[in-house]
């Protein structure tokens, strides 16, 4: 049997059909009219579609949803007031783009700026945003249990901060919406069709039958496409409206205003141990910068860190305060890692610390801490035994030459994939011909490699019989969506359960099996299959970097042990593991949403965010753990990992060759300017 | 707003049409002459995703306006296959993971089309400085990299 290509050939002939290149007859572009300002009252909206007759909010859905209906909820568009520069106000439409942007023009909007709360220890402290409420919390909840080790032999306090970093996938979003008076079809660059359903139905209050979303092809997604979005409502709303398809496509600039970011996290950390380096426990505190509406990855995302604080490590005590914050900043969303990163930078920061603090070897310390069985931490957090892991993982990484120069980190981290509920496939097999239809929607992780090997393997047919469908609600009557490390898992138990559904059916019909039989028969099997618990995994990760008198770092070499079960497809695992190693490089060294004191965006191009060029990309060295996980086809988890590993990694490798302790990221080179040693 | 009249060689056709004065030839590209293969990433000249090759040499084309292209010629991604058989950096692109989610694509071929046909046999170096004026957010570039020697290796012969 050939070997699949890991990449589809009309990509590469410039055939994908992403949002942007559909066009309808009689399609009109819309453009959005946002708030200049952080925090305004407004006093008027004249002109454009705007929140004079489109009313309500935008229901939250996807990866964090919860469910909110209050002043703090984001309204599709700011009508009496605005909470964040770049809130949509109104939105035009025209024939073409460069009419609907002239269009904006004819828009009034009166506002009455008011002093904006722009920082996390701001809401702390000013006034409430919302009158409703007494404080500027989103949300303030306790992990763990009480305990008092005050007078342990060694007590260690610091704080850190993750500063926003923007999604910026290359396509940034749209749709395109169509009406034909009774039903309402979206085509959309997302990660789930389904929760893009869901949030137009639930937040237009139209019937879910009348509604039908389907994924045009994706360019990157990161945690950005999977949620719904107040511009999908007003462009689904206007299509109905005005009886004309209307697309939507955000430019680079209204993703860094308007698209939801990712960290934006504080994490305080008290640390208590013995001289022999064994933690005996752990308080923190954990403060999300939420932004400007509750509902959604900003209120999740405290708590789901404050589970995760404890590491891959046997932490008998920990009590940790998980809050999120209102702020004038666009809310937060989940972007690649969501939360998974920040905790694992907390708790490896304060490892390392603790080393020094020692003058223990960084690794040593953490064996000791390791377990040697299954462990479940007072936060929470399940994980395997740590102990042979990190020994293998030391072993397979060369740690002990490569820590000798003085200028290599480490990081140990347990990944929580969003395992629960599990997920959805339908296959259809017809005239010679399998379909499959799978409920998490890819971006451009090639699920449709695994999809194909993985029913060529149950089924016995060749790879070139299977066809991968396009996310569409319509053809598939439920579905999650493809984040948080889980399609392969979930995805691939989804599409083993579907094929084996069919081969129990013919060989009860027909007393046994072939990929004959099945091939000449139809079948029609749709199955959500569904799991409890949890498929947490563990990784680790070695960087060497060097520092120059400029205060720049170079990033040498990042190694990597990761556990991700089975590996389906070794190319999209390569894949997957260096573009997620730059991303967690441009975190550390250049990414971030900045904006002024007073609350204007300071970085409005992809290349003032700090994204990372081909230009010093470092050498990988990728080990994967020789192992399976209880699913029939053995995957675990695997696109965060490289984001929450290799930041913990790198901070510390500039640590030691700056000799300066890193308590945030990005790592500016003016923070290290003359420290080389 | 004026118009004008343009009239560009696309992919060795000749496209004329009376268009708005400050249409980028990005928009002429994917609006008037139906090629959507050449991407819009940003608004401010810094992703590449719309690079094609104007008379031979790379631009990113949402530098360029229509008006400023005209009677000149362009290539652009749907150009590069001759009877439908690919490209040899195509095919290395394929051959090699140079893609995830195929947004950066295009733009990266045509860079590295237009790197090969200046510089044959170029290093490591050469192609990670030439090709950083084009973003990719999924691969972390090494593919693209190792696509870029392969389409090198299959032009030159391997010598
Ligand atoms: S669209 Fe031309 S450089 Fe980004
Ligand atoms: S492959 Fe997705 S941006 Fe390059």
């Amino acid at each position: 049997m050939e070997e699949e290509l890991s990449s589809p050939e009309y990509l590469v002939r410039g055939k994908g059909m992403y949002v942007d290149d559909i066009r309808l007859p009689n399609m009109l572009h819309m453009a959005v009219l946002r708030s200049p300002y952080p925090r305004a009252k407004i006093l008027s909206v004249k002109g454009g579609l705007n929140g004079n007759e489109l009313k309500g909010g935008v229901e939250s859905v996807g990866e964090g949803a919860t469910a909110s209906a209050s002043e703090t909820e984001e309204p599709i568009f700011g009508t009496t007031s605005v909470n964040y520069a770049g809130q949509p106000v109104a939105a035009v439409f025209a024939d073409d783009l460069y009419k609907a942007q002239d269009l904006l023009e004819s828009v009034e909007v009166d506002y009455e700026p008011l002093k904006p709360v722009m920082g996390i220890e701001e809401a702390l402290s000013m006034p409430p945003i919302y009158s409703s409420l007494q404080t500027n919390i989103m949300s303030d909840k306790w992990r763990g249990k009480e305990f008092e080790l005050e007078n342990a032999p060694v007590v260690l306090e610091d704080r850190f901060f993750n500063r926003r970093v923007a999604t910026n996938p290359i396509e940034p979003r749209g749709l395109v919406a169509s009406s034909d008076g009774s039903k309402l079809t979206i085509w959309i660059s997302t990660q789930s069709a389904h929760s893009i359903k869901e949030g137009i139905v639930g937040s237009l209050r139209l019937k879910p039958e009348n509604v039908r979303v389907i994924q045009a092809d994706t360019g990157g997604g990161f945690g950005l496409k999977g949620g719904m979005y107040t511009e999908y409502l007003i462009a689904a709303y206007a299509a109905m409206k005005y009886k004309r398809p209307v697309k939507w496509i955000e430019t680079r600039r209204e993703h860094m205003m308007a698209s939801r970011p990712g960290r934006g996290v504080v994490g305080k950390m008290k640390l208590f141990a013995d001289r022999a380096g064994k933690v005996l426990g752990v308080k923190g505190e954990v403060i999300v910068e939420g932004g400007a509406f509750s509902g959604g990855m900003g209120e999740f995302a405290s708590n789901f860190i404050a589970m995760q604080v404890t590491g891959p490590y046997q932490i008998e005590n920990a009590h940790v305060r998980a809050m999120s914050v209102f702020t004038n900043k666009v809310p937060m969303g989940p972007y690649r890692g969501a939360g998974r990163p920040e905790a694992a930078f907390f708790m490896e920061r304060m490892m390392d610390l603790l080393a020094d603090d020692l003058k223990m070897d960084p690794a040593e310390l953490r064996l000791r801490n390791a377990t040697t069985g299954p462990f479940k931490s007072p936060t929470g957090l399940e994980f395997e035994a740590s102990k042979p892991f990190m020994e293998k993982a030391l072993r397979e990484m060369d740690y002990a030459s490569k820590s000798k120069a003085g200028n290599a980190g480490l990081a140990c981290f347990v990944l929580v994939p969003a395992y629960q509920p599990g997920e959805s496939c339908r296959i259809v097999v017809k005239d010679k011909k399998i379909r499959v239809w799978l409920g998490g929607n890819s971006h451009g992780q090639a699920h449709d490699v695994f999809a194909k090997k993985l029913i060529s393997e149950e089924l016995g047919v060749d790879v070139k019989d299977i066809e991968f469908e396009r996310g569409d609600t319509d053809m598939l009557e439920d579905g999650v969506g493809a984040w948080g490390s889980r399609t392969a898992i979930v995805g691939g138990a989804a599409i083993v359960s579907v094929a084996r559904k069919i081969k129990d059916q013919i060989e009860k019909e027909f007393g046994k099996y072939s990929p004959e039989l099945l091939l000449s028969n139809q079948f029609d099997v749709y199955n959500f299959e569904k799991q409890k618990g949890s498929m947490n995994s563990l990784g680790a990760n070695l960087a060497t970097v060097e520092l120059d008198s400029l205060g720049s770092v170079s990033v040498k070499e990042i190694d990597f042990y990761y556990d991700i079960g089975r590996p389906l497809n070794m190319d999209a695992v390569r894949g997957q593991i260096i573009g997620g190693a730059i991303q967690g490089m441009g975190q550390t060294l250049s990414e971030e949403i900045a904006y002024s004191q007073d609350g204007q965006l300071l970085t409005a191009s992809i290349a003032d965010a700090g994204v990372q060029t081909a230009e010093h990309i470092p050498r990988f060295d990728i080990r994967l753990a020789d192992s399976r996980s209880v699913l029939p086809h053995g995957a675990k988890g695997l696109g965060e990992a490289p984001t929450i590993g290799v930041p913990s990694a790198l901070v510390r490798a500039i640590e030691r060759v700056s000799g300066k302790r890193v308590r945030e990221t990005p790592v500016k080179a003016e923070m290290l300017l003359g420290l080389v040693k | 707003m004026g118009t004008t009249r343009v009239e560009i060689e696309v992919n060795g056709e000749a496209k004329s049409a009376e268009v708005e004065s400050r249409m980028l030839l990005v928009h002429f590209l994917r609006d008037v002459a139906g090629l959507t293969g050449t991407h819009i990433g940003c608004d401010s000249t810094n992703c590449g995703a719309c690079t094609v090759l104007l008379d031979g040499k790379a631009v990113k084309s949402c530098t360029v306006l229509a008006a400023q292209a005209s009677g000149r010629k362009i290539t652009t991604v749907e150009g590069l296959s001759a009877n439908g058989k690919l490209h040899p950096v195509q095919k290395a692109f394929l051959d090699k993971h140079g893609l995830q989610c195929g947004f950066c694509t295009p733009g990266m071929i045509m860079s590295t089309v237009w790197l090969l046909s200046f510089n044959p046999k170029p290093t490591e170096q050469e192609i990670r400085r030439y090709i950083s004026g084009n973003l990719c957010r999924c691969t972390g570039y090494q593919d693209i990299i190792e696509s870029v020697k392969r389409a090198s290796d299959s032009m030159t012969g391997g010598r």
